[in-house]
């Protein structure tokens, strides 16, 4: 005894509603395919609608009278039995605004024909976008997304910083000699790919997109590119890279210096853009994407400190600065050897570890116009003075604002130096793309037991923030250890 | 090798295209004894015949809609619209019928059909005489549309038109058909169909067109080219479906462009190749792709025509525009 | 200004054509060509004979269950269109005899071109009804094989078809397929087209083509009164068979409600044509009992006393009259043919919802016969855009 109900059909192309004027036909009435049933009025004409179930009407699920919309229930006819399961007579079907739309159905109906509305009559078009697989929003390209992060993070931009002194005797600051001027549109140029607003950015700042290496998606140089290559007419850059001397020398980091201020005013508000924004989302996705675990140690560098000052002495190193920092790198890329880890990235997209077989040793650098991390390529394969005369470089250039954005990108490990300015430790944040970060504190006088004495000797502290998806405490203890270690006593190196 | 005009190297490929298959035939007013009232079909009636080169009565509806059926019944039907003003009374027939026919058939029925049509301004003709509507057939799905613009390229396309199964609509200068002539060398191959080419090389900018206007793009790149600017010329040839790989790759290099045509500029072809260059060559764009073409006015009055055509100067200026950024 | 006002003139220009061929509800004026009367009489006429080979008894039963067929294909649809399983259904209801008429006398090598009303002539060129439904279900755009019953796509331009029509019948001659005298060779085409398709521009052309190339095409006019709610009246101001002499040949007006009258008649018209003399305009005098759609409401613009008058004239009931008065037909051939049209209503019944859905992507492939890049690159990004959401497969 199936129950069949008929549902109100588009009789019109569009209408979406119809009055149900007169029934045909009664409950109990016995009726053949076809048999007209029920009088319907529309916005069109007057319409007898046949049945498309033979058999036994069972329920007339509309009252004369009512209007009803497309696709509501309006008869039930039971084939078979006379007995059909019986059904409620349906609410009152109120007038529905939506067309096609079935109302709720009252009673079972097994082996239901549903007459399907074949698409005529509006849609209801939903306010809701259709469920996507794969959850993420539609293919964005993460992997340009993350490198303008990482590019835009470490880029000096607009905003002046506070500017801080630096603890050796200051360089003198390099007047900037601003990029030679070329016309963008000279002849022949067309193979610079940049967009509309880069190119206009760059007429108005005077720089030469050719000149420029590009970071942006294929190939193209973006606004933090330009940017870049146009600043650099700041005075007094810090050295970043010293470390704090022996504490005979007080090092007091000067008073702040700030811009000037409206006169009078209690707050002032400064937009959120260029590099200020660029850096606080890369931290912000460094942080809440890898968990961090930061480890301490504090080290007697007394034996570096020697050491250093053997080096400053030698014949190789005597027309450069050689400072602990130096040591702390060779450090790095000798313990990454046993802790390759360290090293490593985690691709999240591609669920992949990615180890590398070269460290790009990055140095974080403040500068007037921002952080600023350039770094070392191929750390590891480099002499001691080679990688003492890249890190001067480096320093060098992103003092004068100089860097470009392909040597701060590709970066594996970054150190990041506070001693500069009298601080010991930090918990940094990962540079994106890395797993870990050495934070390199000052360098003090300081008590230590040493043989079995207490003894005044150069301590620093070491605090190293690691990516705990692929380092685990082991091995970021290790690493630390190692490069402790090696600070302890430089001639361990010799091991590696 | 023989030196021809338009006219003679569609005439000549007529011809060919007659002799290659009987079921090919050519209809329209005035195409059979007078030879088509640009002589485009000379001499065709008198070699082929009356059943094969048709004079019709004067109703182009009625031209195509009997192409049509022709169609059906496995013929090649090649209609002649006598002007392109002249279009749109069969221009039902064209975009309900002929554009949809294979599409509701599921292809069971093919529309085999070239439907060429003189078009374009110059001649010092009265109203309706001097129109540029391929926009309106480039939009409608299911038709092919080409332009020639010169003598080699008109004797070669109207072949492949023939010998091709789909419905295309075939834009002819008619202020071409008699001026300049070209050699024709039959021994080499030509491009295939639906394909646009760089007719002169350059780096600076990229200049686009099609049909009349392709001569003064050229004449433009002269010069420009003495006020030191290579501008890069590129002949489209094909407007449904558009080629746009050699424009791409050109924009890329030059970082320019500018399209020129007859057609008003409001919602003409080069709206839809601006919009595809800018979309494909973003990064490379150092300007604005801009259009140069008539005004948004019907055709005027024949003693102003040459003020309301684009010439090389409208054409510099835009050139000048786009280098200016 | 009325119908029947005149402006005085200073010439004569003959007779007021009006006044004497009188309005269209009368009954089709002194020239229709009637065999059978509305009672079931047989009637002769001097022009047209009935020629139904040797059988005559079998081959008038045939149409007799021919057009109850097609009544039942008729009347099934528009309830499957009512039962929102068809989203639009063209009625032929009272039109049955012309198209059966016409249609069987057809041979298998002519073309028939079709407007969007002729089931009964889909009927008679062996085309599945259910191939039909899938248009006004919107499965399809027209789901036959024209050359396979020789039976044209239905156009919905009004008119438009007559031209191809024309066009196919000059292709018929260049093919050598006209005048041969070889009755299993010469061909002709049907153009099928409505009275308010006759004040079409391209009808109008294609009856001048026609007679400038002397096409062998039937111009078969199905003169059902209305053109949606408008009447005959607004459409032509002159009998509508009388137009064919205004453009070089010859017309003739049926009872389109009379079998026998409409085969004479087209079987006359055919053989004309297949023998290279030309084309012939026949009007078949009918009417739209039912709604132009299903979409249309009549009652909003005739009177029921119209209807009435026509119900007496129906096609099927004379034939059936006559078939029992002359003991043509018994008992068990009318249950036969009743029997016959309940299976064909179930056929059309599961068959409709059983129809295949098109596929989305099936549409890129349907444009061009060669394929451009485009087209291609369309579909692949729309099969990633659907593949993208959830639930796809």
């Amino acid at each position: 005894m199936p129950v069949n109900e008929y549902k109100l059909p588009d009789v019109g192309e569009g209408l979406t509603e119809a009055e149900v004027v007169t029934w045909k036909v009664k409950v109990g009435d016995t009726i053949k395919v076809n048999d007209i049933v029920v009088e319907i009025e529309t916005a069109k004409s007057l319409v007898e609608l046949p049945s498309p179930y033979a058999g036994t009407i069972s329920a007339l699920l509309v009252e004369e009278g009512s209007t009803v919309a497309v696709g509501t229930p309006i008869i039930a006819v039971s084939s078979g039995g006379s007995e059909g399961a019986s059904l409620p007579a349906a609410p009152d079907a109120a007038v529905g605004a939506g067309a096609g739309a079935a109302t709720a159905e009252p009673g079972e109906a097994k082996d239901e024909q549903m007459p399907t509305l074949v698409g005529y009559g509006p849609r209801t078009a939903g306010t809701k976008r259709r469920a996507r697989k794969g959850g993420a929003t539609p293919p964005s390209q993460a992997g340009e997304l993350a490198q303008e992060q990482l590019q835009g993070a470490f880029t000096p931009g607009t905003e002046p910083d506070e500017v801080e002194e630096a603890d050796e005797p200051a360089v003198p600051a390099a007047s900037v000699r601003p990029v030679t001027e070329t016309e963008t549109h000279q002849s022949g140029q067309g193979k610079v790919l940049a967009k509309p607003p880069v190119r206009k950015l760059a007429k108005d700042l005077g720089v030469d997109l050719t000149t420029l290496t590009p970071s942006g998606p294929d190939g193209a140089v973006t606004r933090a590119d330009v940017e870049l290559a146009s600043a650099g007419d700041e005075a007094s850059v810090v050295e970043p890279s010293s470390p704090v001397e022996p504490v005979e020398t007080e090092r007091v980091v000067e008073p702040v210096e700030t811009t000037a201020r409206t006169a009078g005013a209690r707050e002032t508000r400064e937009p959120i853009k260029g590099v200020r924004k660029m850096m606080a989302q890369a931290m912000v996705d460094s942080a809440f994407t890898a968990p961090h675990v930061t480890e301490w140690v504090t080290v007697d560098v007394t034996k570096t400190m020697r050491y250093v000052d053997r080096l400053k002495a030698h014949r190789e190193f005597r027309d450069m600065k050689v400072s602990p920092l130096l040591v702390v790198a060779k450090a790095i890329c000798l313990a990454a050897r046993r802790t390759p880890e360290i090293n490593a990235t985690w691709d999240d997209q591609a669920q992949e570890v990615v180890f590398k077989s070269y460290v790009n040793l990055g140095i974080a650098a403040a500068t007037p116009r921002g952080l600023v991390v350039p770094n070392v390529k191929d750390a590891d394969q480099l002499s001691l003075r080679e990688l003492g005369t890249s890190i001067n470089e480096l320093t060098a250039t992103a003092r004068e604002g100089r860097t470009q954005p392909d040597q701060m990108s590709g970066g594996t490990f970054t150190i990041t130096n506070v001693g500069v300015f009298g601080v010991d430790a930090g918990t940094p944040i990962i540079n994106p793309g890395e797993s870990a970060i050495l934070c390199f504190g000052a360098v003090r006088k300081q008590p230590w037991v040493h043989k079995g004495k207490i003894r005044p000797r150069d301590l620093t502290t070491l605090a190293l923030s690691f990516d705990h998806r692929l380092v685990d405490g082991a091995k970021g203890s290790r690493f630390l250890a190692d490069v402790a270690a090696i600070l302890e006593d430089p001639s361990s190196a010799m091991l590696y | 090798m023989p030196r021809i005009t338009l006219a003679k190297g569609l005439n000549a490929g007529l011809r060919a295209a007659m002799e290659a298959d009987p079921k090919v035939l050519i209809m329209g007013e005035d195409v059979g004894k007078l030879g088509g009232v640009f002589r485009i079909t000379d001499g065709l009636q008198k070699d082929f015949g009356e059943d094969r080169v048709v004079d019709t009565p004067l109703a182009e509806s009625g031209i195509l809609g009997t192409a049509i059926g022709l169609a059906m019944r496995g013929y090649r039907p090649v209609c002649e619209i006598q002007f392109d003003g002249f279009v749109y009374p069969a221009y039902d027939q064209i975009v309900s019928q002929v554009a949809k026919i294979h599409f509701r058939s599921q292809g069971r029925i093919r529309m085999p059909m070239v439907i060429r049509i003189p078009f374009g301004g110059g001649i010092g003709a009265v109203e309706h005489h001097s129109e540029s509507p391929e926009a309106q057939f480039a939009h409608t799905a299911g038709l092919k549309v080409v332009a020639c613009s010169n003598p080699i390229d008109g004797y070669w396309m109207i072949q492949q038109a023939i010998e091709s199964d789909d419905p295309i609509v075939f834009f002819e200068p008619k202020r071409q058909y008699h001026a300049d002539k070209a050699e024709l060398d039959e021994t080499v191959q030509p491009e295939p169909l639906f394909t646009s080419r760089v007719v002169r090389e350059g780096d600076d900018l990229t200049l686009l067109s099609y049909g009349p206007m392709v001569k003064t793009c050229l004449q433009s790149a002269e010069a420009a080219a003495g006020e030191g600017h290579s501008i890069e010329v590129i002949d489209l040839r094909t407007l449904s479906p558009l080629d746009m790989d050699p424009v791409h790759a050109s924009v890329r290099k030059t970082g320019r462009a500018v399209v020129a045509h007859e057609a008003t500029v409001n919602l003409g072809m080069g709206s839809e190749v601006a919009a595809r260059i800018t979309e494909e060559c973003f990064y490379a764009l150092e300007a604005p792709v801009l259009r140069v073409g008539g005004f948004d006015t019907p055709y005027p009055p024949s003693r102003i025509e040459e003020d309301y055509l684009p010439d090389l100067d409208r054409v510099l200026d835009a050139v000048d525009r786009s280098l200016a950024y | 200004m009325s119908e029947n006002a005149r402006h005085p003139s200073n010439g004569d220009f003959g007779p007021d054509l009006g006044e004497v061929f009188g309005p269209s509800h009368a009954d089709g004026g002194p020239e229709l060509v009637q065999l059978l009367t509305p009672e079931g009489e047989r009637v002769e006429h001097p022009d047209f004979t009935l020629d139904l080979g040797d059988d005559e008894d079998g081959a008038i039963r045939g149409f007799y269950r021919d057009m109850v067929l097609t009544r039942r294909i008729d009347t099934e649809a528009t309830a499957l269109q009512r039962h929102g399983e068809l989203g639009i259904w063209a009625q032929l209801l009272g039109q049955e005899a012309a198209q059966i008429g016409s249609g069987r006398a057809l041979r298998p090598q002519d073309f028939v071109f079709p407007t969007y009303r002729e089931h009964g002539v889909a009927y008679c060129r062996d085309v599945d009804p259910l191939r039909l439904l899938g248009l006004f279900r919107g499965v399809d755009q027209g789901g036959w094989d024209p050359n396979e019953g020789n039976f044209g796509l239905y156009t919905i331009v009004i008119g438009a078809q007559t031209l191809h029509a024309v066009g196919y019948a000059m292709g018929m001659q260049r093919d050598g397929v006209v005048g041969t005298g070889d009755p299993d060779r010469d061909a002709a085409v049907v153009a099928y087209f409505g009275d308010g398709a006759s004040s079409q521009g391209d009808v109008n052309e294609s009856f001048i083509f026609a007679a400038s190339y002397n096409a062998p095409v039937v111009f078969f006019c199905q003169n059902n009164q209305w053109a949606i709610s408008e009447p005959i009246e607004r459409q032509s101001r002159i009998p509508l068979y009388q137009r064919a002499l205004g453009f070089g040949f010859p017309g003739v007006r049926v009872d389109g409600n009379d079998v026998l009258a409409c085969y004479a008649v087209t079987q006359a018209a055919l053989r004309r044509a297949r023998e290279g003399s030309g084309p012939t305009f026949v009007e078949a005098y009918t009417y739209r009992m039912g709604a132009h759609t299903t979409t249309d409401d009549p009652t909003r613009y005739r009177l029921s006393s119209d209807l009435e008058h026509w119900k007496l004239k129906d096609p099927i009931a004379r034939l059936k009259a006559y078939l029992t008065r002359n003991g043509v037909a018994d008992e068990d051939f009318f249950a036969g043919v009743e029997e016959e049209a309940e299976k064909l209503g179930e056929h059309l019944r599961e068959g409709c919802k059983a129809l295949p859905e098109p596929s989305p992507l099936s549409i890129f492939d349907q444009v061009y016969v060669d394929q451009t890049p485009e087209l291609a690159a369309q579909k692949v990004g729309f099969a990633a855009y659907l593949d993208s959401f959830e639930g796809a497969h």
